[in-house]
């Protein structure tokens, strides 16, 4: 994990304070821009593209939930699938059908060498299985939701009641609500144009 | 029990180990401890040779045991490869041997001197000792040194590596326990002076070595060949391999090597029986004759497992869920089940052992190793999981657990105790086949994603091989390994 420098922890404590980010874009940018740091204002509280942090939407250096794939893109019940195209994949992250079988590129299902189908495997909520990868217990408090690629996109955080965030380092208050802090990030695509 | 392998390799170092005596360091040590640097003392003397010896034993145990840990380290999906070019390596320095052809590359270096002087007698032999042991920190006297680095990578065992380090120490010191005692009484010293003057008996050592390499590479060229049948599906059992090609009928391998198309597929083999699936009916024989001695209508089935108590099927359904049940061979009787009706592709091939069979139960919520005694009816869970790993391929003897561990960033073999997880080792451990993405979008700053990310392995492709069917013996671990076209599948064998 790369040290962050006072710039990123002074926007992350200023976030910290509160549970409602819709003000925050507001006072922190303010406190921020006082503070004469107007690169860190942008980086803190973005308005364009380029202020995201590892995904479109994501603010803050809080990092990806461990997903089979990589992005941490999951569907509405929270559960992972490949960025790239949003097809359901297991925790091994084998892409696979309705049923839990691993399947190839044509949705054929996936063989032994002797015919037999593929074993299922687990699949698991990416916010739980993050928390049970680290001892500890999770869930999704609130959510936000930006315009990326075209498409409504819901940014969720993975909350529980720990100081200490999947980075290392001190956890953020985020969308979490109730004393939790975001453990991890993860987001789901909507169907909506934007 | 010692392979033959272990076995020629370490009567080779044991050679090799001695023919080390006519280096100059060699000549050296019989002195310096034969004369105790002027202490008149016998007991001066024993104490030297005893740490000598334990130095050179420990120098042997490192280099040798050290080289074999590193390949057991780079394992991989060698495929009879690096056995090969161990064998290639070993023939071609039994050839210069035998010919006693110049050493290349020499090490022109001498242990230091001055630790004569400036150490305790018994503390400068010990670290002597170490160093002649190491083997190529002075003088090498023979081919087989360079080519006993090579088997013992080749090898790939730890404890196979150990002895060729062993014996090659002890050889190191058998010479300067047989002369430097009788050094002050004269009769040491004509032997030395003996060793000096006849460079034939050390020629005639390096053929002695010669034969010992020939031997290693006639071995490890048939580890080498027997590494990758073709198929998948093994079972073991002393020296019996079967196994199930990607079309046609069961083989059988015996010890020699002699290979043999079996009556039917899916064939399972104990340390007794064979067994096969023809037309919905399982056939039981004798090894070695392969006489008939108990067959079992089961209908459609596609996966045996055989012990000389039992026979485990996993038998089909007509609307495609599939059972896993057991015949008692001792008392046939109608079939035990340790599992019903389960969509296929959830239970996994079973493995035997006495009465004791063990699957995997795969779905999306949980994947567990399960063990069922066939007599008694006990169930007992063995591994499991409900999120991030999924198991698969146990096979189990005498309780010791063989069996896949797969999680998103890679596909472990692993062996341990049936009874706890806790000492499992990693036999064989290769990348996930998942295409995996960096973690983050291109076109936007980068921050910690250091979980999306694999220990040593980033985006991309993933691997090409997957594992599948396992197999254990008393000496050896089978393991299927699975490309891209399973039809390609293969058999490796890895010391157990």
């Amino acid at each position: 994990m790369p040290p962050e420098d006072g710039a990123e922890h002074f926007a992350d404590a200023v976030l910290r304070q509160s549970s409602r980010r819709g003000f925050l874009e507001w006072a922190g940018g303010a406190l921020i821009a006082l503070a004469g740091g107007s690169a860190a204002a942008r980086m803190v509280l973005p308005d364009d593209a380029e202020a995201y942090t590892n995904f479109c939407g994501h603010t803050y250096t809080t990092g990806n939930c461990p997903h089979p794939t990589g992005l941490p893109r999951v569907d509405r019940y929270s559960y992972p699938l490949r960025a790239g195209d949003g097809h359901p994949v297991d925790d091994l992250g084998r892409p696979i059908n309705a049923q839990g079988y691993p399947v190839d590129a044509r949705g054929n299902v996936l063989r032994e060498a002797d015919g037999e189908p593929l074993s299922p495997a687990p699949r698991s909520k990416v916010c739980t299985a993050a928390g049970a990868e680290h001892g500890l217990k999770l869930q999704i408090d609130g959510s936000w939701y930006r315009c990326c690629g075209g498409r409504v996109r819901r940014l969720m955080d993975c909350c529980g009641y720990t100081s200490r965030r999947i980075n290392g380092d001190s956890a953020l208050v985020g969308y979490c609500y109730s004393g939790r802090n975001v453990f991890c990030v993860q987001y789901y695509e909507t169907n909506i144009p934007c | 029990m010692l392979s033959g392998l272990a076995l020629s390799a370490m009567l080779t170092a044991l050679v090799a180990g001695i023919a080390g005596a006519w280096s100059p360091c060699g000549f050296s040590m019989v002195d310096t401890i034969g004369t105790a640097l002027g202490d008149a003392r016998r007991p001066a003397t024993f104490v030297a040779c005893t740490t000598f010896t334990a130095g050179a034993v420990l120098g042997g145990a490192l280099t040798f045991g050290g080289l074999a840990s590193v390949g057991e380290l780079i394992g991989g999906p060698a495929g009879g490869v690096r056995e090969a070019l161990g064998a290639g390596l070993a023939l071609a320095a039994a050839i210069a041997d035998w010919r006693g052809v110049r050493i290349a590359p020499q090490i022109r270096r001498q242990v230091p001197e001055r630790w004569r002087w400036t150490m305790p007698l018994p503390l400068a032999c010990g670290l002597y000792g170490i160093l002649l042991g190491l083997g190529f920190t002075t003088f090498v006297l023979a081919f087989a040194v360079w080519a006993l680095a090579g088997i013992s990578l080749a090898a790939a065992s730890p404890s196979v590596g150990l002895l060729i380090g062993l014996a090659f120490g002890v050889g190191r010191a058998l010479p300067v326990l047989w002369m430097a005692p009788g050094m002050r009484s004269g009769e040491g010293g004509q032997r030395l002076e003996e060793m000096a003057a006849e460079p034939r008996l050390w020629l005639g050592l390096r053929r002695l070595d010669a034969l010992g390499l020939g031997l290693c590479a006639l071995f490890l060229s048939g580890t080498a060949a027997a590494a990758a049948p073709l198929g998948s599906d093994p079972s073991a059992a002393g020296e019996q391999l079967v196994w199930q090609p990607p079309r046609g009928p069961g083989v059988l391998r015996v010890g020699s090597g002699r290979t043999l198309t079996l009556p039917g597929s899916y064939p399972a083999v104990s340390r007794s029986s064979i067994a096969w699936l023809q037309n919905g009916v399982i056939t039981v024989a004798r090894q070695g004759t392969l006489a008939v001695t108990a067959s079992f209508s089961v209908g459609q089935a596609n996966a045996l497992a055989l012990s000389d108590e039992w026979v485990v099927y996993r038998g089909q359904a007509t609307g495609g869920s599939e059972s896993l049940a057991g015949i008692s061979l001792i008392n046939p009787s109608g079939p035990r089940y340790a599992m019903r009706s389960r969509p296929a592709g959830q239970i996994g091939r079973p493995g035997l052992d006495g009465s004791t069979v063990v699957f995997t139960l795969n779905t999306s919520r949980r994947s567990a190793i399960e063990a069922m005694n066939l007599v008694t009816g006990a169930r007992r869970l063995l591994r499991a999981a409900e999120s991030g790993a999924a198991f698969a391929n146990p096979s189990l003897l005498h309780g010791r657990l063989l069996y896949e561990r797969i999680d998103r960033c890679a596909q472990q073999l692993r062996i341990g105790s049936m009874d706890s997880a806790t000492h499992d080792r990693v036999l064989l451990s290769l990348p996930s086949t998942v295409r995996r993405d960096p973690g983050y979008q291109p076109g936007y700053e980068h921050n910690w994603n250091g979980a999306s990310l694999c220990p040593g392995g980033g985006a991309g492709g993933g691997g090409t091989i997957r594992l599948g069917a396992t197999a254990i013996d008393a000496s050896a671990v089978f393991v299927t390994e699975i490309p891209q076209n399973a039809r390609d599948a293969q058999i490796l064998t890895l010391p157990g």
